[in-house]
């Protein structure tokens, strides 16, 4: 917290700042909230997005000063429980959809359709793909052209089950270095694929001894083929996974298949969803997107790609969305 | 009716701040100094900041106004416990006519360039350009290292719209003489309140080329930058770092791979392929005579490294120090050895360790100077320093600011440079403008009741 020089450069990178203009919802203020030790609306509103920590020319370490402070109440924890067994997430969606409570017509906007997670397992995998959890029951589809891609060259194991970073992020900090922990053992010297980028960069940082590559970066990596597309596109960075710097996999291999991409502006600017926030900050969650639909808007393309589940689902309410392994087979 | 309630039926019960949410604004960039705020007010738009204004005018209440709060010299700060009132989300284009663009005051200096057309772009850059107001920039006659060939903020802004103390609404500006708008220019919210600003945009440059010299002494590095302007090149940017600075960055995560030299100086040139080449030929010529090494960019790719390391300069300085003070005396280029080596000796004297950054094309001069907000001790010998540095550059023929402003920093270094009849002068300026002196009070100019608080002392009067 004292290498906050207190410069204010992470304010306009803060999608909160960026559609309430206050430094109550800011970074700096956050830190300034923490240090004084102040009761701040601010602390409760943070996207959990991390931008700030890019922006930042001193280096704080925004992401574990606001996920140690943060303290999740009942209604955060399951959901984080839920999140943790897919299967059960299936079903709890199901039953919340069919409700028309206020939580259930959220849902509603977010979620399409829900589906039972993928379970696959070639004789002694070589790789192991893990969907992510909102992935695996939201986006089955994309998983299986996943899995039909890579299997062209591996043997694939499809894991299912949760990375942590919800938790993480939304005051669970102990149970997320639990999941690390076992995540880690049990995947110890593994090559393990993502299909949800903001997963990969919190497997990255957080798991230990596990080779965790995105999707996209594996594709690029071991140079797999990929064929020819003529489309039109724009490309949105998930942004824990433009903090850990592995977002420029997706570009290339998107190059690489010959699409055109037109940039949007700020293409790591929060979706609008921030994992779970769409839910607890439903006002603040729909201000971002707005920001973020008028610069996907600009671009004049219909179609973006985006590699993490709930940038997927926000942004699907309005444009056409798609997964690059959708684009593979 | 109370005052938060007037306040509170004009903007919204939750744009006003009363809780000890409002000590997130008793700070800026500036830390050494702060005070609680009595309350914030957000203004949603124009409209609402006038009522806002006017009345906190009509109740006599003294206001400090904000933009992003990035402040070096704690212009913003409501260091007599004032109202707070934030600019912030003024941030709209008004209107956009050839090349001129209008913007409300809280808008990021970046977002004017982002809403342009492609073949113009604004061009005062100050480093806290992608988050610094326009109203702050305004405000300060904001620099930036594009300042030696495009001037400062003073040389963009077209017209204004200012609320006096009065609660007149004027529209200023735009007048070949006697052009009214300067006078808010630079006055850091002192004078009337900016409301609005018509900026005026500039044609992109064709191209843009980045060449660096190596230099053995800074006396060698000095002359360079003579020679340069001698052969008639006005570059884009001109940029020096010192051995000091040079060390910093490459023990950063900005490493660049600078050579380990007395000096580098970074050009950029821009303009048209045939010129920049020309200017290309004649600063290698100009630097080559100082007996500096030259190499060129060969691309895009090339000159963004070269520039990676200046850019990280301060953050990479920043990171040996949880806080600094960031001073910008403008000096003469020729005296620039000189005043380095003083420096040096006031760093040894107090045991701080300052590096400095020259834009080396106008003669604004960055001496960091590091302290440590826990330890009062350290803090005062690096006030002492920086009063020090401040004396030095002054009698070296420089001046206290260059681009920072005074805010409430460098109201003691006043008097090294100014007369008592300039500061006299000044604040009859001041009283015309605002004669219950209820905006911005205690800053840049020591007015009767400015009382130094705590720290403050031994900057304001070397106590």
């Amino acid at each position: 917290m004292n290498e906050c020089v207190h410069c204010g450069f992470c304010l306009e990178a803060c999608p909160t700042y960026v559609v309430t203009r206050s430094e109550v919802h800011s970074p700096r203020g956050r830190i300034m909230a923490m240090r004084l030790g102040i009761e701040s609306q601010g602390l409760e509103t943070c996207v959990f997005c991390r931008r700030c920590e890019e922006a930042c020319p001193s280096g704080v370490p925004y992401g574990n000063l606001i996920s140690s402070h943060r303290k999740a109440d009942a209604a955060a924890a399951g959901m984080h429980r839920l999140l943790e067994s897919p299967k059960a997430l299936a079903m709890a969606l199901r039953l919340t959809m069919r409700g028309s409570g206020p939580t259930s017509l959220r849902l509603k906007q977010f979620v399409k359709e829900v589906y039972d997670p993928l379970e696959y397992r070639d004789q002694r995998p070589e790789i192991f793909l893990f969907p992510g959890c909102l992935t695996s029951v939201v986006m089955r589809p994309t998983v299986e052209r996943a899995l039909r891609y890579l299997r062209r060259w591996y043997r694939v194991e499809v894991v299912n089950g949760c990375c942590g970073l919800p938790h993480q992020g939304e005051g669970e900090r102990g149970r997320a270095e639990e999941m690390a922990s076992k995540w880690s053992l049990s995947l110890k010297g593994k090559e393990v694929v993502v299909l949800s980028s903001n997963c990969a960069a919190h497997m990255k940082e957080r798991w230990k001894d596990v080779n965790v590559y995105d999707f996209s970066e594996f594709v690029e990596k071991k140079g797999l083929d990929v064929p020819n597309v003529k489309i039109r596109v724009t490309l949105h960075e998930p942004c824990h996974a433009k903090v850990v710097g592995i977002s420029g996999y997706t570009r290339s291999l998107l190059r690489r298949m010959k699409a055109e991409i037109v940039e949007m502006d700020d293409p790591s600017f929060e979706c609008g969803a921030g994992g779970s926030y769409f839910l607890f900050q439903e006002d603040l969650a729909d201000s971002i997107f707005q920001v973020k639909a008028k610069k996907v808007e600009r671009t004049g393309v219909e179609l973006v790609i985006s590699t993490n589940p709930s940038c997927t689902m926000s942004l699907w309410r309005r444009f056409k969305v798609l997964h690059v392994a959708d684009l593979l087979s | 009716m109370s005052l938060l309630q007037e306040l509170r039926s004009v903007v919204g019960e939750q744009w006003v701040i009363t809780t000890e949410e409002r000590r997130l604004y008793s700070l800026d960039g500036f830390t050494v100094a702060g005070r609680d705020p009595e309350a914030v007010v957000l203004p949603e738009n124009e409209e609402e900041a006038v009522k806002v204004v006017k009345t906190l005018l009509m109740r006599g209440e003294p206001f400090v106004v904000r933009g992003t709060g990035t402040s070096l010299s704690g212009a913003s700060i409501p260091i007599n416990g004032e109202v707070v009132v934030s600019m912030s989300r003024l941030n709209r284009v008004l209107s956009l006519e050839g090349m001129e663009i209008t913007v409300g005051p809280g808008i990021a200096n970046i977002m004017v360039t982002k809403n342009a057309p492609p073949d113009v772009f604004y061009a005062p850059d100050p480093s806290s350009y992608s988050v610094s107001s326009i109203g702050g920039n305004v405000s300060h006659d904001s620099g930036g290292i594009h300042v030696v060939k495009y001037g400062p903020t003073f040389n963009h802004v077209v017209g204004l719209r200012v609320m006096l103390t009065n609660g007149e609404v004027i529209d200023v500006g735009g007048r070949s003489v006697m052009d009214d708008a300067g006078i808010f220019v630079g006055a850091e919210g002192t004078l009337g309140v900016v409301l609005r600003a018509r900026l005026r945009l500039t044609p992109r440059p064709a191209t843009t080329l980045t060449l660096m010299g190596t230099f053995d002494s800074l006396r060698d590095a000095g002359q360079a930058v003579i020679n340069t302007y001698q052969r008639g090149v006005v570059p884009a940017a001109m940029e020096m770092m010192d051995r000091n600075s040079i060390e910093a960055v490459e023990r950063s995560k900005f490493k660049t791979g600078y050579p380990r030299a007395e000096a580098i100086i970074l050009v950029e040139l821009d303009g048209y392929g045939a010129q920049v080449e020309e200017e290309i030929r004649r600063t290698e010529a100009a630097f080559n005579e100082a007996g500096g090494r030259v190499i060129t960019a060969r691309s895009q790719e090339e000159a963004d490294k070269l520039w990676r390391g200046r850019k990280g300069a301060f953050p990479a300085m920043g990171a040996v120090s949880p806080a600094y003070l960031t001073l910008d005396n403008n000096i003469l280029i020729t005296k620039l050895p000189e005043v380095l080596e003083q420096i040096s000796k006031i760093s040894e004297r107090y045991s701080v360790k300052v590096a400095n950054v020259f834009h080396a094309g106008d003669g604004n001069l960055h001496p960091l100077v590091p302290y440590d907000p826990q330890d009062p001790e350290n803090l005062r010998r690096a006030l002492h320093a920086a009063r020090e540095i401040a004396k030095v550059a002054v009698e070296s023929g420089g001046v206290p600011s260059g681009e920072h402003g005074i805010g409430v920093e460098k109201i003691g270094f006043m008097g090294f440079y100014y007369s008592e009849e300039d500061l006299e002068a000044m604040r009859r300026v001041k009283k015309v403008f605002d004669r219950s002196r209820i905006l911005n009070k205690c800053k840049m100019l020591r007015l009767e009741g400015c009382e130094p608080v705590g720290q403050l002392r031994t900057l304001w009067e070397g106590d």
